[in-house]
């Protein structure tokens, strides 16, 4: 019998809170081995969804299973979680902190001692264990959560705003790690407005908004989705009309062409070739950043708030 | 149970180590001590090896020194008050004793002996002074009359129950105390403990540590782990306590109260232990679903001083339970779970007990701290993540059904 390659699968879930929906019929599934990006403006049901899978809450409605099946106590040693609202024990030192928190997990005293001397040498705060949580700086406590949530080697990982308050450094530091842990097979959920971390990281999205789906699937699907209907060209020659083509604008050098209804840009390609006034050097298709796919279809811009839901 | 005691030790290791607990623990003991040093060199007084007297009634048979506690205080006798206040001048004693002439006519109830001394006499140079009066009136008594005169009634009372022998004088009194101070322990202890555990757990709200660890334990294994830390750091806070008060008063007595005088009520004791550490985990976890209840410290400490004053609340009705110890209001206040230690404890210092009440209060006091547990774990896992804002009984509803 093989594993189930499904870490998480959400079937129709519901929450109302009073007369508010936060989260209405929503499905999805996350694969073990992906970094799968949870998308969304502030109080969208991110946190709702999340705190749902994690059966710190209990949804209206629907059913999720998790690693398998419904959340248990033995799941949880399984299951690696970093909060948006999160904190460590100020009056702690970091070591005593990951060995607590490591053996709350499931580890044993010396696995935990093990890991955690891996762990912090590997981030670079080997030296800091000593220190209370409350010495340590923005982006240690960044790095020392990271630790305590990961310590563990957990099969489904879910991580909110991973590089918040980190440097680029460090944010390539915790970037290197997420990928280690897709590539052993941890299923990652990342929810975070670092639109520009999910094009890097994730290989499928979801993007909710007002607890409804809204995008959901491999991440080059939506960006082909939304791809403008425009192609970027570099040619040798100049150009000012082009039979197919609505507009034209030169953009570093290159000519960017937006194209009439209906024409492809195999189309476009061919007749540029046709033409003998020019050379085509380079042909692209315009892709759109996810930034801008995000605020066209939540309508609205984005910013970096606490969610409330 | 692994993860609960993992929770119990990172609160107990925290909280020992922090200024505030060390102050408030080892300070009142130091206080203790210090009175018990005080009592002490008053009591020891310090320490005249010779006094002088001047028997101004002529009819005083002669006595050169007394043995008191195995120490001999040494007399000499004067003609007069001038000379006895010339030797004291000179140093050559350390006080002397004046007897008037009318001390033993009859008629002269005010006519009492006066002590003349640099400073205030120690117990130990007031007994050999009494010492010294009565050999002085009675110099052809054997020493068993002294005696028997020293203490004429030493009574043995025998218990007509459990046939328990005790001994007048400080063991009768640390043996009917005794359940009393164990009341005041209890009420102490809960008192501290109430508001601790509620600003703990506002604090652990506070440092937004709770999502990640409710992640790794149920609630209500957190709930069982933070009760158990905080019951360990109130025991030992009261341990210390207690340490101090035996010290303190110990010195106090300075061998006043002999060990093997002491008898101890185990009966009391059980009961104390029975009752009173499942009465003490009840209010402590009461304390924790008030800390989540709580939103800031504010709160917590204003709904955790409410819990202390039911704590405290036997104190307040002490006179009517003692005016009618086996009366309704002794009997409801031993079957509730919230006064039940206390009540129980004082009833037994002046009373028997029926043992069905003290059964009944303990089966439910059991009953209560389970239904407590449930229902603070239910608070906990909902309304852990509500962060600033004390619940209103709405959304404590809410959370308990949404949990």
């Amino acid at each position: 019998m093989t594993e189930p390659t499904v870490a998480l699968d959400v079937q129709n879930v519901s929450k109302t809170y009073a007369a508010v929906r936060a989260v209405d019929d929503l499905s999805f599934t996350v694969r073990k081995g992906e970094i799968f990006g949870l998308l969304g403006p502030n109080g969208a049901g991110k946190t709702t969804t999340i705190r749902m899978a994690l059966d710190i809450i209990k949804p209206n409605g629907g059913a999720i299973s998790i690693l398998g099946g419904p959340m248990t106590e033995e799941k949880k040693s399984r299951i690696g979680y970093l909060p948006e609202e999160r904190g460590l024990y100020d009056d702690m030192t970091l070591w005593d902190t990951l060995l607590f928190l490591g053996q709350l997990k499931g580890l044993s005293g010396a696995t935990a001692r093990e890991r955690a001397e891996v762990y912090l040498r590997e981030v670079e705060l080997w030296d800091a264990r000593e220190r209370k949580i409350e010495a340590l700086s923005q982006g240690m406590n960044q790095k020392a959560q990271f630790v305590a949530g990961t310590m563990h080697e957990p099969e489904l990982l879910i991580i909110d705003e991973p590089f918040s308050g980190l440097d680029p450094v460090n944010t390539r530091l915790i970037k290197g790690l997420l990928l280690r842990m897709r590539d052993q097979g941890t299923a990652i959920i990342m929810s975070t407005h670092q639109m520009q971390r999910v094009e890097e990281m994730c290989e499928r999205i979801l993007l909710i908004d007002r607890g409804e789906r809204v995008l959901y699937g491999p991440l080059e699907e939506v960006r082909q989705q939304f791809a403008a209907n425009a192609v970027e060209v570099e040619l040798r020659g100049e150009v000012d009309e082009v039979p197919g083509v609505r507009r034209i604008s030169r953009h570093d050098g290159a000519y960017r062409m937006t194209l009439e209804a209906g024409v492809q840009p195999e189309a476009l390609l061919q007749t540029l070739v046709d033409m003998p006034e020019v050379t085509v050097e380079r042909f692209e298709r315009v892709q759109r950043s996810l930034d801008d796919i995000f605020v066209q279809v939540v309508g609205r811009e984005v910013d970096d708030g606490e969610e409330g839901a | 149970m692994r993860k609960s005691w993992l929770v119990a030790a990172s609160t107990y290791r925290r909280r020992v180590r922090s200024t505030a607990f060390l102050l408030l623990t080892f300070g009142i003991p130091a206080m203790m001590v210090i009175a018990g040093v005080i009592g002490f060199i008053t009591a020891i007084g310090g320490d005249v090896r010779r006094i002088g007297y001047v028997d101004q009634t002529g009819e005083l048979a002669p006595v050169d020194s007394v043995v008191v506690d195995n120490r001999t205080l040494h007399l000499s006798s004067y003609a007069d008050e001038g000379a006895a206040r010339l030797a004291l001048d000179s140093g050559e004693i350390g006080g002397y004793l004046v007897i008037p002439e009318s001390y033993l006519r009859e008629g002269s109830p005010g006519a009492r002996p006066t002590y003349y001394g640099e400073e205030s006499p120690g117990a130990r140079l007031e007994e050999g002074m009494t010492a010294f009066m009565r050999r002085a009136l009675l110099p052809d008594a054997p020493e068993w009359a002294l005696d028997r005169l020293d203490n004429p009634s030493d009574i043995t009372y025998v218990a007509r129950q459990t046939g328990e022998r005790v001994a007048q004088g400080p063991a009768l009194v640390v043996r009917v105390a005794m359940p009393a101070v164990l009341a005041m322990v209890f009420v102490l202890s809960v008192f501290a403990s109430a508001n601790q555990m509620g600003s703990a757990v506002v604090r652990e709200k506070e440092q937004r540590a709770m999502e990640m660890v409710v992640t790794s334990i149920s609630a209500q294994e957190l709930v069982v782990g933070k009760v158990l830390g905080m019951t360990l750091l109130t025991a030992t806070q009261v341990a210390v306590w207690l340490l101090g008060a035996m010290i303190g008063l110990g010195l106090a007595l300075s061998g006043a109260l002999q060990l093997q005088d002491l008898s101890i009520p185990w009966s009391a004791l059980l009961w104390a232990a029975l009752l009173g550490i499942p009465g003490y985990f009840l209010y402590a976890v009461i304390g924790a679903g008030l800390g989540v209840i709580a939103g800031d410290k504010q709160s917590a400490r204003q709904l955790s001083g409410m819990l202390g004053f039911i704590g405290m609340g036997p104190l307040y009705v002490l006179g009517a339970i003692i005016d009618n110890l086996g009366g309704p209001l002794g009997v409801a206040l031993t079957l509730f779970p919230l006064t039940a230690p206390t009540i129980a404890l004082f009833r037994m210092t002046l009373s028997e007990v029926p043992t069905w009440q003290l059964g009944a209060s303990l089966v439910i006091i059991l009953i209560t701290l389970a239904v407590s547990v449930w229902f603070v774990a239910r608070i906990f896992r909902a309304a852990m993540l509500i962060y600033g804002q004390t619940l209103r009984p709405r959304q404590i509803l809410q959370a308990l059904r949404e949990a």
